[in-house]
C-alpha cells in the first residue's frame, strides 16, 4: 500500500514539475539555512561546558570607577583569590593567570618565535578547569619555578613529538629564562573562552605580590556545589573593607568606602560564571575576543524566519496545487475511493516532498558549511549536526511541514461532495485566499526586514571607516617586537626612516587599537589625592615623533621637543581629561602623579592638549588619557608614502634580519588592525546579506509558483477580457497589481519594525549613523522590483496567449 | 457588410492535420440575421472565431466593411473588434470575481467611454435585459438564463454593428432560450447584424437565413421569408 502511494506520489512530483522543484529547492534552502545556523548557535552555547566542575567555577569581575574613570574588567588583584580561600569556606580553590607581558620570543632551533598563546598560571589551574595530560601529570606540574605546561600542538610544533617531558624551552626575555616541560596535555577546545599553548609557572612572573589595589590578574574560583554565587557577592562589601580600603588609605586621604562613594566612584567585585562569559561577557582585559548572545539571538531569529519563508512556500503552493487536483478527487470519490485513503494519499505526498527537501538541504549545508565558516567565523563540521536537539527538529520538521501543507487539501478535498468539485465550484475557494496572501506579506516583510538591516550594518561600517577618529590611520606601517633589537633598536627605527618613502618614524607601543598596550596611572589634581580631585587615566610613552606619525592634532600648547630640556617631567592630556579637570587655560599647569608608591606624588606640567582621538573601538567614547616623553620600543611606526609598500617592506625585513638575527619579523598596516577591531560587525554585516539574499530568493521561487497559479487559475478571466479589447499591457497589470499590493503591505509592516531593530543595534555605538528615509525607500523598492520581475513572466506569459485557446477549454 | 472568400483554415498538432475552414465563401449584408448550423466539428466555431477577428486564416480574403482584414496583426484586429463586434457564447464566460454590472462595464473600459458615461450605458442596457435589479449579484448567484442575459447585455453596450453569438442558447432551458432569442431578434430589428451558431431548428427560425455546413464547406443557404 505504502508503495502504491509513493508511486503515485512520485508520478505527481514528475507530473508538475515546475512546482516540484520550487516547493522542493525552496523548502532545502530553508532548510539548510536553519541546520547551518543551528551549528553555529549549539556551537555558541557549549562554550566551556566541558570542565568537569563547569558549574562551580566563576571568573572575578571586577567594576570600578575612579577619577573620571569608568572601568569594567576582567581581571581583579594578584591577593584577590588567596584572601577569599583563606576567609570563606565556600572557596574550594582559586587560579590566577597573568597574560600582560603579551606574547612570548620562544627559540625552536636557531630562530626565535613570536607565541601569543601563553600565560603564567598557578599550579591550581589543574584543579579547577579540565585540561587532560597525554605526557606527565598535570596536577603538580606548576608547582615548581621554571616549569612550562604546553599543548600537545606546542610540544609537536616545538619538538617533533608529544613525548617532550623534561624538554627545554628557552624564551627571549630580560633574563632569557630557561623551562622545562613537566607535562603535554591535550589541546585546549575550540569552544573554551581561553586558548594557551604554553603554561609557565606563576613563580617566574616578576610582580610586587599582595597588592590589592592593582587590578592585573584574571582569576577564577571554585565554589562549593550548590554555593549561590550572587549569595557569596555579598561578602565581597567585607572583604574590600578589610584589604582594599587600608591598602587604598595609604595612596590618597579617604576615611571610609561611604565616603569614596558619595564622591560618585565606585569599587564592586562580582562572579561570573564560567559558562556565560563566552556569550555575555565584553569587559576590558578579556581573554580574548567574545561572541555576543545579541548575535546569537539575531541568528536564531534569522534561521526560523528563513525556515518559516521556505515551509510558507511549500504550504502556499501545495494548497495552491490542490485546488487543480480537485477533479482527480472527484472521480476519485464517485469511483469509490474511500475518504481515509486519499487523506493519506495527500499527506504521503507531502511528507514525501518534504524528505526530498531534507535530502537536498543536506547536501547544500555540506557544500556551504566552507562559506559559512568563513563569514561566521567559525570551524563548523557537519558532523556536530548530530546534537540531539537538532536530530530531533530535523526529524519531526518533514512531519509537521509536510503534514501543515498536507492537512488542508487533504481534509478539505476528500470531504467535499464529488458533484461539486467536478461541477468546479471548489475552484473559487482557492483562488484568493486570505491566508495565501497573508502568508505572501509575512514572506516579503521578512525579506524586506532583512534588506534593510544589511544596508544599515553597512552603512554604520562604512561610517566607522571613514569616521574622523582624530589620528590618520592610512599608510602607518608597525613593525612589532622591535625589543628585541634592544640597544639597536633605535639605530633600526633611524635607518628605516631614511629609506626611500618612509616621512616619518617613532617608537610606538602603544596604539590607538584594541589589543595594543595599555597602562592606567593615577594622578591628582593637587599634590596630596583625595577621592574627590583623583584623576584615572591612561599615560602612554611617546616619542617626539610620536604626534606627526600618526597625525594627531594639538589644539593647544606644543608637542614633546628635544629643544626643552624639561620635558621628561611634561605631560600632553587629551581633550576629554582637560574637560575633567574643568579650568581654563590648562597650558603650564601642574598635575600629580602616582609613581607606584603610597603617598608619593610627582608634579608634572601640562604642556599640550591633544585632539580627542579614538583609541578604543567606536563602541565607546573616548576617556581620559595623557602621554608622556618616554620610550616603548616593543614596536615601531613608520609613516609612508608608497604607493607598492611590498618593496619597502622586503627591504625592511633585510635590514631586521641583519640586525636581529633569528628573530621574528612581524608588521601590520594600522588601518588594517584599525578594521579588526569590527570584525563581528562585519560578520554580522556579511551574515545579514547572505540571508537577506537566500530570503528573498526564497519568497520570489514562492511568488514565481503563485503566480504560475494563479495566471493558470484566470486564464478564462484573461480570454474574456481580451476578447473584449483588453490590451496585453492592461493584462500584465491586472495581474501583477495583486500581487505587488502584498508586497507594498509588506514593506509597510517591515518599515517600523526593521527601524525598531536597527536602531537598538545602533544603541551600543557611541559613534554611529542616523538611518536614513532613503534606506527603506531603497529596501522598499528593490523589493517590488523583483516581485514584479517574479511575476511579469507569469503575466506576460499570460497576456499574450490566444484567447480562443482558453475559451476553448470551458 | 462581411464577405469571405476562399477562407481556409487548418490546425496542426503532433499527429495530424485537421482543415477546419476548406475554401469557405460566405456574404453578409448589415442588418442581417443569420444562422449557421452543420454537425459537431464541422468549423462552425472557427469560422465564427475569424469573423469576430479572434484568431486569423491561413488563406483566403476576409472584408470587414470593405477592409481587407484577413492579415491583421493583433493590434489592429483588437483595435477593430472592440469598436465594432459583440460576442456572446454558449458558456456565458462572464468573469466570476466582477458583478454583473462591472462585467457589462468592463467592454466600455476598454474602449476608453469616459466613468460618467459608462454608469448611464450599463444602466440602460441592464433595464432593457430586464437585470437591473441584479445588477450587485455576481454570476453564480444568478441563473443560466439570467447569466446569459447579462452576456447579451455586455455584448450590446458598446453598440456594436455586428453580434457574433456561438451557440447562445445551447446552455439553457427552452423559456430561458426563447428569451434570449427574443433579445437577439429585437437588437436585428434596431439595426445589428448577427451572425449565430447553433444546433436547434428552433431558433435558426427566428433568423432570415441559414447557413448550412459540412467539413469546413457551406453546403446550402435557405432563405426564411
Ligand atoms: N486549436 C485546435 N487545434 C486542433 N484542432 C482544432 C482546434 N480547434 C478546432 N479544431 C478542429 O477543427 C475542427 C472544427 O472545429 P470547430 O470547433 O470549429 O467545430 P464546431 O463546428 O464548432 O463544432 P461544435 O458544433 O462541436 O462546436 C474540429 O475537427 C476540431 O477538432
Ligand atoms: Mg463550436
Amino acid at each position: 500500500m505504502i508503495t502504491n502511494y509513493l508511486k503515485i506520489a512520485w508520478r505527481n512530483l514528475i507530473k508538475n514539475k515546475t512546482f516540484s522543484i520550487i516547493n522542493i529547492f525552496g523548502l532545502a534552502i530553508g532548510l539548510a539555512s536553519f541546520m547551518l545556523i543551528a551549528l553555529y548557535v549549539v556551537d555558541e552555547k557549549s562554550y566551556d561546558k566541558f570542565h568537569v566542575n563547569a558549574e562551580n567555577i566563576y571568573r572575578i569581575n571586577s567594576n570600578i570607577k575612579f577619577g573620571g574613570n569608568h572601568m569594567q574588567m576582567a581581571v581583579s588583584s594578584d591577593a584577590m583569590g588567596a584572601a577569599l580561600k583563606a576567609d570563606y569556606p565556600e572557596v574550594l580553590e582559586y587560579v590566577r593567570f597573568y597574560n600582560s607581558s603579551g606574547s612570548k620570543l620562544i627559540k625552536k632551533d636557531n630562530e626565535f618565535i613570536n607565541e601569543a598563546k601563553v600565560a603564567h598560571a598557578d599550579s591550581t589551574i589543574f584543579d579547577v578547569f579540565t585540561f587532560p595530560a597525554i605526557e606527565g601529570e598535570a596536577k603538580n606540574a606548576l608547582n615548581e619555578p621554571n616549569t612550562v605546561v604546553i599543548t600537545e600542538t606546542a610540544a609537536k610544533k616545538y619538538f617533533g613529538t608529544t613525548a617532550a617531558l623534561g624538554k627545554i624551552l628557552e624564551i627571549k626575555d630580560r633574563n632569557n629564562t630557561v623551562y622545562t616541560v613537566t607535562a603535554v596535555i591535550e589541546d585546549m577546545p575550540r569552544n573554551s573562552h581561553f586558548h594557551f599553548d604554553f603554561l609557565f609557572s606563576m613563580d617566574n612572573v616578576d610582580y610586587g605580590w599582595g597588592n590589592f589595589v592593582s587590578h592585573n590578574f584574571h582569576t577564577y574560583l571554585l565554589l562549593n556545589p550548590g554555593t549561590d554565587h550572587r549569595q557569596f557577592e555579598k561578602n565581597f562589601v567585607q572583604y574590600i573593607d578589610k584589604y582594599v580600603l587600608p591598602q587604598a588609605q595609604q595612596f590618597m586621604d579617604v576615611a571610609s568606602m561611604e565616603e569614596f562613594e558619595s564622591a560618585g566612584n565606585k569599587l564592586e567585585y562580582s562572579l561570573m560564571p564560567i559558562t556565560d562569559i563566552h556569550l555575555h561577557s565584553d569587559l576590558l582585559v578579556e581573554m580574548g575576543v567574545n561572541g555576543n548572545i545579541q548575535y546569537v539571538y539575531i541568528f536564531s531569529a534569522i534561521a526560523i524566519f528563513i525556515l518559516l519563508i521556505g515551509c510558507v512556500n511549500f504550504m502556499n503552493l501545495s494548497t495552491a496545487r490542490s485546488a487543480n487536483r480537485a477533479r482527480e478527487v472527484g472521480i476519485r470519490k464517485v469511483l469509490g475511493t474511500e475518504k481515509k485513503s486519499l487523506i493519506i494519499q495527500f499527506l504521503a505526498e507531502s511528507v514525501f516532498l518534504v524528505f526530498i527537501s531534507l535530502t537536498l538541504a543536506i547536501v547544500i549545508s555540506y557544500a556551504s558549511i566552507a562559506y559559512f565558516n568563513d563569514i561566521a567565523g567559525k570551524d563548523l563540521v557537519l558532523i556536530d549536526l548530530m546534537n540531539p536537539g537538532i536530530l530531533l527538529t530535523l526529524f519531526i520538521l518533514p512531519f509537521l511541514v509536510g503534514g501543515l501543507a498536507g492537512t488542508y487539501p487533504a481534509f478539505f478535498l476528500s470531504s467535499f461532495q464529488p458533484i461539486s468539485v467536478l461541477k468546479g465550484k471548489i475552484n473559487q475557494g482557492f483562488k484568493k485566499s486570505h491566508l495565501r496572501s497573508g502568508l505572501v506579506v509575512f514572506q516579503f516583510a521578512t525579506s524586506i526586514i532583512l534588506i534593510i538591516s544589511t544596508i544599515v550594518v553597512f552603512l554604520q561600517l562604512d561610517f566607522i571607516q571613514n569616521k574622523k577618529i582624530g589620528f590618520n590611520k592610512d599608510q602607518v606601517l608597525i613593525i612589532q617586537g622591535t625589543r628585541v633589537l634592544e640597544t639597536n633598536a633605535d639605530v633600526f627605527k633611524d635607518e628605516v626612516a631614511k629609506m626611500n618613502g618612509v616621512k616619518s618614524a617613532s617608537f610606538a607601543g602603544f596604539l590607538p587599537v584594541s589589543n595594543s598596550s595599555r597602562t592606567d596611572n593615577t594622578f591628582s589634581t593637587e599634590p596630596v589625592m583625595t577621592d574627590k580631585n583623583a584623576l584615572s587615566m591612561q599615560i602612554w610613552n611617546i616619542d617626539y615623533n610620536y604626534i606627526p606619525t600618526l597625525g594627531m592634532e594639538l589644539l593647544e600648547g606644543r608637542n614633546f621637543s628635544p629643544d626643552y630640556g624639561s620635558d621628561s617631567s611634561a605631560v600632553i592630556i587629551n581633550e576629554t581629561t582637560a574637560k575633567l579637570i574643568g579650568e581654563e587655560n590648562l597650558i603650564g599647569r601642574k598635575i600629580y602623579k602616582n609613581d607606584g608608591n603610597p603617598g608619593a606624588f610627582t608634579p608634572v606640567t601640562i604642556i599640550g592638549i591633544v585632539k580627542n582621538f579614538n583609541f578604543e573601538s567606536l563602541r565607546q567614547n573616548v576617556g581620559p588619557l595623557s602621554f608622556q616623553l618616554g620610550y616603548n620600543k616593543s614596536a615601531a611606526a613608520f609613516k609612508i608614502d608608497a604607493s607598492d609598500a611590498s618593496d619597502l617592506i622586503s627591504n625592511i625585513e633585510n635590514k631586521w634580519k641583519a640586525m636581529a638575527p633569528g628573530m621574528p619579523f612581524s608588521y601590520d598596516f594600522l588601518d588594517e588592525s584599525f578594521d579588526q577591531m569590527y570584525r563581528a560587525e562585519q560578520r554580522i554585516g556579511k551574515v545579514a546579506m547572505s540571508f537577506a539574499i537566500l530570503a528573498i530568493l526564497i519568497a520570489c521561487l514562492g511568488l514565481f509558483g503563485l503566480a504560475t497559479y494563479m495566471a493558470e487559475q484566470r486564464t478564462k478571466e484573461i480570454g474574456v477580457r481580451k476578447v473584449l479589447g483588453a490590451t496585453v499591457p492592461s493584462i500584465v497589470s491586472l495581474l501583477s497589481l495583486d500581487f505587488i499590493k502584498l508586497v507594498l503591505i509588506a514593506a509597510i509592516i517591515a518599515f517600523p519594525l526593521s527601524w525598531w531593530a536597527m536602531n537598538s543595534w545602533l544603541e551600543e555605538f557611541a559613534y554611529r549613523i542616523n538611518i536614513g528615509w532613503w534606506v527603506f525607500m531603497i529596501a522598499g523598492l528593490s523589493a517590488i522590483l523583483i516581485a514584479l520581475a517574479t511575476v511579469s513572466y507569469q503575466a506576460i506569459k499570460a497576456a499574450i496567449a490566444n484567447p480562443v485557446k482558453s475559451l476553448r477549454t470551458e | 457588410m462581411i464577405k469571405i472568400s476562399n477562407l481556409e483554415k487548418i490546425y496542426r498538432t503532433e499527429e495530424v492535420e485537421t482543415v477546419a475552414l476548406n475554401k469557405l465563401n460566405i456574404e453578409v449584408k448589415e442588418g442581417e440575421f443569420v444562422a449557421i448550423m452543420g454537425p459537431s466539428g464541422c468549423g462552425k466555431s472557427t469560422l465564427l472565431n475569424i469573423l469576430g477577428l479572434l484568431d486569423d486564416p491561413d488563406a483566403g480574403s476576409y472584408l470587414f466593411n470593405g477592409i481587407e482584414v484577413a492579415h491583421f496583426n493583433e493590434r489592429k484586429r483588437a483595435e477593430l473588434r472592440k469598436h465594432n463586434i459583440g460576442f456572446v457564447f454558449q458558456s456565458f464566460n462572464l468573469i466570476d470575481e466582477l458583478t454583473v454590472y462591472e462585467n457589462v462595464e468592463l467592454p466600455l473600459i476598454y474602449t476608453g467611454v469616459k466613468a460618467a458615461d459608462r454608469k448611464s450605458r450599463v444602466e440602460y442596457v441592464l433595464d432593457k435585459m430586464q437585470i437591473m435589479h441584479r445588477r450587485k449579484h455576481y454570476p453564480q448567484q444568478l441563473s443560466g438564463g439570467q447569466q446569459q442575459r447579462v452576456a447579451v447585455a455586455r455584448a450590446v453596450v458598446n453598440q456594436p454593428k455586428l453580434i457574433l453569438a456561438d451557440e447562445p442558447t445551447g446552455n439553457l432551458d427552452s423559456s430561458n432560450g426563447n428569451e434570449v432569442m427574443q433579445l437577439l431578434t429585437d437588437l436585428n430589428e434596431q439595426g445589428t447584424t448577427i451572425i449565430m451558431v447553433t444546433h436547434s431548428e428552433h431558433d435558426a427560425k427566428f433568423s432570415h437565413r441559414i447557413i448550412r455546413m459540412l467539413d469546413g464547406q457551406t453546403v446550402m443557404e435557405n432563405f426564411l421569408a
